[in-house]
């Protein structure tokens, strides 16, 4: 039978689908048609894998009819990966040969050809593994550059290959003939500079003062609550942000894989450095358009920003100065830690279960101060009025923790015994609190209180009976709307977390509804932290 | 000037013997004289109001001249009334009547560090909660570093939240301070301002009227407050709730006739509660930042503080008619003098000559069509 079977992978965001491509050459009217939905960029394959197959020696049945099916047929497809997957079961149809056939089924051919039969790096190859793996795949054939970013995925064989002929001399149980390593082109850094290794030397030991901000990062570490910075120009909003991934914990298997899938997928990946094992932090700028910031772009729909700083750090600074558009947009991704992106035929879902903190000056200025008497605010107060202004609305209802950064005074700057305790210090501490929320949600489908659903935390983990009466009655007050006593409920939890405490007391959400509101804290409670 | 060592003797040894603060012991030194006092202890005779009974269980193993030797050796003097370093400012405390059963003034201090007590002349008390917000603890720290810098002495009691954050505002800016303890002045309470005490002790000077080795009590630190109260020549009180140790010290500051200041804070916020009260009451003067002590707390007149004002505007300083005139006209559209005459509700000869004055003050611009608004005038 003229026929043969190959398997590959299509993304949808960073959701895959096994692709079965059938390939039929038989009699009848000479031509070659592929089908099954194929965007601009597969049906050039066509022409790819012809001129591929013949400059590496073998054969095209350019006589016969014959028709390439992805299936199945109704998802729509994009993506220059499938070359491999079409050219092996073009050859192995024509051929007829059933070792060929058989080799074929359970592995996954993922490869763009050049005209000369070189087989080129694509984006996306962790993610597809990782979605061949969860299929029950267990060989994958990928171009020699990313090999070892397909063997990230664990109980998976993974042959990686500079060429379709030493492809089908592998399958064949030939020997494998030589070929010219292909350059890894995807996209990489073409300078290296100081930018990023920055990061790695940040910490917080180099602030001093700035007691409560402090708390309220380790809080928000701790729980993986958001986090809203207030304050004038040059207070130390920014300084704060980016020493939030120091004092996280480091990342889980788990979680370096799904980051480091979602860098492959916007082709950024280096595939060098092996997993990613840092933190991300990503303070992209309020003038950034909506699809660098939540994906998109033209043709495949890439991860943006947010989904790129999962599992890490997302810091929008002069948050006010957004568009009211993204800022509506980022309700989705507050909410549920993905996001969305819904085109005509497609939707593609990332993973942004970062850490959102927002920054914002006191005016468009960002000199506004009280009791300042040096203050050179040149803001009216109609333009005051306008920047708060969008901070209120949906979005900030879904930050957990507000905070105002005063800048650091020079007693503080000069004072003889401050000792600012450094990041080790304060991850110990957070990375504890983490593993205590994940033992108490063993189980379920999230691990910090952040996530925690409001219903079953109120029915199986509510605040002791004092504090949770002291929060009704901040709700019936008005000082509290439902979803902030939810929240308050959630922080609530953290402060006992990280204070080592069972259950929330009076003490703890009385702490917690201060972090909600951005009242001071008390400063026994910094002691104990 | 140094008072006599039989003096210096009975004193360390009358210390020993009562509580701090015992008012019975101030009426019996200023009425018979610490030596003859203690003479009459020893005596086993019991000089009034029944002393000899409250001090008999300790005169068994007294021997003030062994405390002396060994204070002198860790670095720790003992300073009478009648030595050059006393500061005199304690001396109000005699005629004071006692609060909650303490009073009078001090046998004696115990001091540890370089600074000199009669240095302490011009000196404000910041107190407050130990229970202190970061609010509270940020305006404790700047105003005393304020302080300090114009040379004024922070003294407070080296406690938890505001105390700590007085001192080390102070310590910041390189400026003096002293820390009132109600224990020994080698001990450290609370242990974890150990560095502190010890920073202060180096920097600054650490007193107690108890002797070294002394423990805290309840008792003790009433005691304690009035004396922070008595270095002092005004107290600041930043964050007190209604219950709080620094109210006691504020009674003090009242009853010694000295100025009393107050922080304000949220109306929401339990700590400033206290400090509420006595603002309301009258008890204290509201403050908000250091220029403002100085005010009250400098010579008269010397350190008069601005009021903040909003910067000035070229508009507030206009004559009635002129800002009347400038109001009626347009942003941007520009409009003839008799339409801004109907709108301002004056007559047009008076608009032209206001009109003339606002487009030389640059306020507005006249162009074919008539006038409107400069960037200036719109501001």
């Amino acid at each position: 039978m003229p026929f043969a079977t190959a398997r590959c992978v299509s993304l949808q965001g960073a959701v895959g689908h096994l692709i079965d491509v059938q390939v039929d050459v038989s009699q009848g009217l000479i031509a070659t048609n592929l089908v099954g939905r194929p965007d601009a960029s597969i049906k050039e394959a066509k022409d790819r894998c012809r001129t591929a197959i013949t400059n590496s020696g073998f054969d095209f049945p350019v006589s016969r009819r014959v028709t390439i099916l992805l299936s199945p047929a109704d998802l729509p497809k994009r993506g220059t990966h499938f070359d491999l997957s079409i050219a092996v079961s073009v050859l192995a149809a024509a051929e007829k040969r059933d070792d060929l056939r058989r080799a074929l089924s359970g592995t996954v051919m993922i490869g763009e050809l050049t005209l000369d039969g070189r087989l080129r790096a694509v984006p996306g190859v962790l993610a597809m593994t990782m979605a061949a793996s969860a299929r029950g795949i267990k060989r994958v054939f990928v171009p020699e550059p990313q090999t070892k970013e397909a063997a990230l995925v664990p109980d998976m064989e993974v042959y990686g290959f500079r060429s379709l002929a030493q492809v089908i001399a592998h399958l064949r149980g030939a020997e494998i003939p030589e070929a010219e390593p292909v350059d890894m082109n995807t996209s990489g850094a073409l300078l290296s500079w100081r930018g990023d290794s920055r990061l790695a030397e940040v910490d917080m030991a180099d602030l001093n003062g700035m007691p409560d901000a402090r708390y309220a990062m380790e809080v928000a570490a701790a729980g993986g609550h958001h986090l809203m910075l207030t304050g004038p120009k040059g207070a130390g909003k920014t300084s704060l942000a980016e020493r939030i991934p120091g004092i996280l914990p480091d990342l889980t298997v788990e979680e370096s894989l799904e980051l480091t899938a979602v860098c492959s997928l916007s082709g950024v990946l280096n595939a060098e450095d092996g997993l990613i094992a840092r933190r991300p932090f990503f303070a992209p700028h309020h003038s950034a358009s909506r699809a660098s910031l939540l994906g998109g772009g033209t043709g495949r729909v890439r991860p943006g920003e947010l989904s790129r700083a999962h599992h890490g750090v997302l810091f929008l600074d002069e948050f006010p100065h957004f568009t009211a558009d993204i800022i509506e947009a980022l309700r989705q991704p507050l909410e549920s830690g993905e996001v969305t992106i819904a085109r005509g035929e497609e939707t593609a879902t990332y993973p942004a279960r970062g850490m959102f903190v927002l920054a914002c000056n006191p005016c468009p200025c960002g000199e506004y101060a009280a009791n300042a008497p040096q203050s050179h605010c040149t803001c009216d107060e109609v333009q005051r009025r306008n920047y708060r202004n969008k901070l209120s609305g949906p979005v900030i209802d879904r930050i957990d923790i507000t905070r105002e950064v005063r800048p650091v005074g020079r007693h503080e700057q000069d004072d003889p015994l401050a000792s600012p305790e450094c990041s080790a210090a304060i991850r110990e501490r957070v990375t504890v609190a983490r593993s205590v929320q994940a033992e108490r949600y063993a189980g379920r489908t999230w691990l910090v209180n952040s996530l925690a659903p409001g219903a079953v935390l109120r029915d199986e983990w509510p605040l002791d009976p004092v504090a949770a009466g002291k929060l009704d009655e901040a709700i019936y007050s008005g000082r509290l709307t439902r979803r902030g006593a939810t929240r308050v409920h959630r922080l609530a939890w953290t402060v006992a977390d990280l204070a080592g405490v069972d259950r929330p007391g009076e003490q703890e959400l009385e702490t917690a509804l201060q972090l909600r509101t951005g009242e001071p804290l008390r400063v026994e409670v910094l002691r104990a932290g | 000037m140094k008072a006599d060592s039989d003096e210096r003797l009975a004193r360390a040894a009358l210390g020993r013997l009562t509580e701090p603060g015992d008012p019975r012991v101030n009426g019996l030194v200023q009425k018979i004289g610490a030596v003859p006092l203690y003479d009459s202890l020893l005596q086993e005779k019991d000089p009034g109001e029944n002393l000899l009974d409250s001090v008999a269980s300790r005169l068994v193993d007294l021997d003030p001249r062994r405390d002396l030797e060994r204070a002198a050796r860790s670095g720790i003097r003992f300073v009478v009334p009648g030595d050059a370093e006393w500061p005199t400012q304690l001396d109000g405390l005699a005629h004071c009547p006692p609060l909650q059963s303490r009073g009078g003034a001090p046998l004696g201090l115990w001091a540890k560090g370089p600074l000199r007590l009669d240095e302490v002349e011009s000196s404000v008390a910041v107190v407050g909660s130990r229970s202190a917000t970061t609010y509270g603890t940020e305006v404790a720290g700047e105003v005393s570093m304020h302080l300090a810098e114009k040379g004024v002495c922070v003294v407070s009691g080296a406690a938890f939240g505001i105390d700590q954050a007085a001192h080390r505002g102070a310590l910041a800016a390189r400026g003096k301070t002293v820390a009132v303890l109600a224990c020994g002045v080698d001990r450290a309470y609370p242990a974890a301002h150990t560095n502190l005490l010890n920073y202060i002790g180096e920097h600054g000077v650490v007193v107690s009227e108890l002797a070294p080795g002394c423990a805290p009590t309840r008792i003790r630190f009433l005691a304690r407050n009035r004396l922070i109260a008595g270095l002092s020549r005004a107290g600041l009180v930043v964050e007190a709730a209604v219950r709080s140790g620094a109210l006691n010290t504020a009674s003090w500051i009242t009853s010694l006739n000295r100025v009393l200041m107050g922080v304000p804070g949220p109306v929401t916020s339990a700590p400033s509660e206290g400090v509420h009260q006595l603002i309301r009451s009258g008890a204290a003067e509201l403050v908000t930042r250091a220029p403002e002590v100085m005010e009250l707390v400098g010579v008269a007149g010397e350190a008069l503080f601005e009021m903040p004002r909003a910067p000035e505007k070229a508009r507030d300083s206009l004559a009635q008619v002129d800002a009347q005139v400038l109001d009626a006209v347009p942003v941007s559209k520009a409009v003839p003098a008799d339409s801004i005459a109907r709108t301002a509700g004056l007559g047009v000869t008076t608009v032209q000559a206001s009109l003339e004055t606002l487009t030389r003050k640059g306020l507005i611009v006249s162009s074919p069509h008539g006038w409107r608004l400069s960037t200036a005038g719109w501001q």
